[in-house]
């Protein structure tokens, strides 16, 4: 298939696989046990959300690493689009956590490793930005935040593993559990729409990511040829 | 006044050099070259580029567009090893204001890794006339004149390969400006000389000229 | 460098003077609020621990951005980018953030353990657990400061850029400075230890390779 083709189809046919998600998600799946009523069918919007958002910050990093190599700022470009959508979907899953947790135990915030590992991520995405905000040099700023962005991805281990290790955790143990395993024990029916809808939200990100990038490089060529 | 004896020679090369801040484009496509032997004098009114143009030769500022090299006769030399070969004095380059001149240049030259005596530091403060009664007074107290002979000390402490000068004999008195004659005489044959100014009499120096439009 | 740092900073005390007033006027705060009797008995190791970080790290943050910010606001940044090997500058200016913090832990930890009724039953463990923590704090600290710097150098900006890197560092020097004052056995102690230590190293090795790109630009 030509990349031009591509570029047609793939967003209708990522629309018409989120619609199947979704739908499926309330109907087709059952809901599992241990949870209150339907608050389990959250795990199929806010898990992938939360990977899309670490997956945000994988590219990101990639990005930034290749920036300070080459200095070619088209990958600077590539790294703040990544964070854009990085913040958003941190946003996304801490909001879909939060409701998930009023409705389970009762309070919005519950102080859980997870929960707050999600919510650190997006403090590090705003900092991102209010330093990309501060830097009026182009050069520089992409530097500096591409600096900023390796710096948070060293500490992240220790939020993501070590931390847990230390303390008791309130997020359900159905995905990954005390050891930091990943055990799927979920029913033929719910993995089928956990994962529908884990590629269909990593395609949500391919798509958007793609978009902003090409977007920016429109940009810096016609600022190239208003230069000349 | 200086040894040369540690110095290769360097020439300096910037091509298509370019430099934008945001939406303003502050240089555009410059071209030329600094030899060893030669001073270029970079002129221009206020605000048209003369100091992002030499902080960009000396490795402070990237350019946006364009390359700057140093090369010392045999090969190139990586951006982060061009401040040894370099000697700079700008406005907006100022020693330290808590410690006396003596004590600037000695820290600078250990931080440089020169063995320099206390004597030697001295003679060089001597040549450049910064009062002896002032030597150990912090550089704070100073005036503009007496700050601007001590950042001239400070640039050519090492006896650098190139030597650059933003506005050198700003704040100085006649007497100050013949220093910077003096120091651009001294080097003009072993080293590469760039000097930015409007000084009339500084123009005069040139070897070679760009001029800035802003 | 060091020596360089700690003569200009004698002579000016800009620094010592923010942060150990911060640090004072904080702790004076905490103390008069709270109080030593007004705390439930088993809630006081974790949440007096906690206090304590807090009122460190804050220190921290209005003072140790002070080794670049006044270079770039003196105009001192250029002079000094073009005398010294970035190296050099990184583990000079690291050097002195951590000398500070270790004074300030010196005055504060003792100053806030008498006015809070603080009962530190294993010192060993509590100064191991300090000097860690400033070890790994100074590294941080001195890398964002480098970053800030050549920004806009505000400390809202240090700030925002540090918290979100130190949280998982505060989680262990709180539990390490809890464990350590509630008994003299050290084992508990050393699990924080090993994980402070192991932040520690991370961030000073990516510091030092990240300082190269900040400091040049």
């Amino acid at each position: 298939m030509t990349r031009k083709a591509l570029k047609i189809w793939f967003p209708w046919v990522l629309g018409v696989w989120m619609i199947v998600v979704i739908v499926a998600a309330f109907f087709y799946a059952p809901p599992a046990q241990g949870f209150k009523g339907e608050s389990s069918r959250i795990v199929f919007f806010h898990v992938p959300q939360a990977w899309v958002a670490v997956l945000a910050f994988c590219v990101n990093l990639v990005a930034s690493v290749r920036y300070l190599r080459r200095r070619d700022p088209l990958d600077d470009a590539r790294a703040a689009a990544a964070a854009r959508l990085g913040l958003v979907f941190s946003v996304l899953a801490t909001i879909t956590g939060s409701l998930f947790a009023r409705v389970m135990w009762g309070s919005f915030w519950n102080w859980d490793p997870r929960e707050v590992s999600i919510a650190i991520l997006l403090l590090v995405y705003a900092a991102y930005f209010a330093l990309r905000e501060m830097v009026p040099d182009e050069e520089r700023r992409s530097t500096l935040s591409a600096a900023y962005a390796v710096l948070a991805f060293v500490t992240m281990p220790f939020l993501i593993f070590v931390v847990p290790r230390i303390y008791w955790s309130l997020h359900p143990d159905t995905i990954i559990s005390a050891s930091g395993q990943l055990r799927f024990e979920m029913e033929s029916r719910m993995r089928q729409v956990f994962f529908g809808s884990l590629m269909g939200f990593t395609g949500l990100f391919a798509w958007l990511y793609t978009l902003d990038v090409r977007l920016a490089r429109v940009r810096m060529s016609r600022a190239r040829r208003e230069e000349v | 006044m200086v040894l040369f004896a540690a110095m290769p020679e360097i020439s300096i090369t910037f091509d298509r050099v370019g430099k934008r801040f945001g939406s303003r484009q502050v240089l555009a496509n410059l071209s030329g070259a600094i030899e060893p032997g030669q001073v270029l004098v970079v002129v221009g009114p206020n605000g048209s580029g003369k100091s992002t143009l030499i902080n960009i030769i000396a490795g402070l500022m990237r350019p946006s567009r364009g390359e700057v090299a140093y090369r010392d006769g045999e090969g190139t030399l990586p951006r982060a090893r061009w401040f040894e070969y370099l000697g700079m004095a700008a406005p907006d380059m100022a020693v330290y204001e808590e410690l006396s001149a003596r004590e600037n240049l000695r820290f600078f030259a250990r931080v440089r890794g020169l063995h320099r005596s206390d004597a030697a530091l001295d003679d060089l403060l001597e040549t450049t006339g910064l009062p002896r009664r002032e030597r150990d007074r912090p550089v704070a107290t100073y005036s503009s004149g007496m700050k601007q002979r001590v950042k001239l000390a400070q640039a050519v402490l090492h006896a650098p390969a190139v030597l650059l000068l933003d506005e050198p004999s700003s704040n100085l008195d006649e007497a100050g400006h013949e220093l910077v004659a003096r120091i651009v005489q001294d080097f003009r044959p072993r080293a590469a000389v760039a000097v930015a100014t409007n000084d009339p009499r500084e123009m005069a120096w040139a070897d070679a000229r760009i001029e800035l439009a802003g | 460098m060091l020596g360089k740092e700690v003569t200009a900073e004698l002579r000016s005390r800009v620094a010592l003077n923010a942060i150990g007033l911060f640090a004072l006027t904080t702790l004076v705060a905490v103390a008069y609020q709270i109080g030593p009797y007004q705390i439930a008995e088993e809630d006081r190791p974790h949440l007096l621990a906690a206090l304590l970080w807090i009122i460190l790290f804050f220190a921290a943050t209005s003072g140790l951005a002070r080794v670049f910010v006044k270079e770039e606001d003196s105009h001192t940044a250029k002079t000094l980018r073009l005398a010294a090997r970035p190296t050099a500058v990184f583990v000079g200016k690291y050097l002195f953030n951590l000398v500070l913090l270790l004074a300030l832990y010196d005055v504060i930890v003792p100053l806030f353990c008498a006015l809070m009724g603080y009962a530190v039953a294993g010192v060993p463990g509590l100064v191991m657990v300090m000097v860690g923590g400033a070890v790994a704090l100074a590294a941080t600290s001195t890398i964002v400061a480098a970053i800030i710097s050549r920004a806009s150098g505000s400390s809202t900006l240090f700030a925002i850029m540090s918290v979100p890197l130190v949280l998982p560092l505060l989680v262990f020097l709180i539990r390490g400075t809890r464990d350590a004052a509630g008994s003299g056995d050290l084992q508990p102690v050393l699990a924080s230890l090993r994980a402070i230590v192991a932040y520690a190293g991370v961030t000073l090795i990516t510091s030092v390779g990240l300082f190269r790109v900040v400091w040049n630009d």
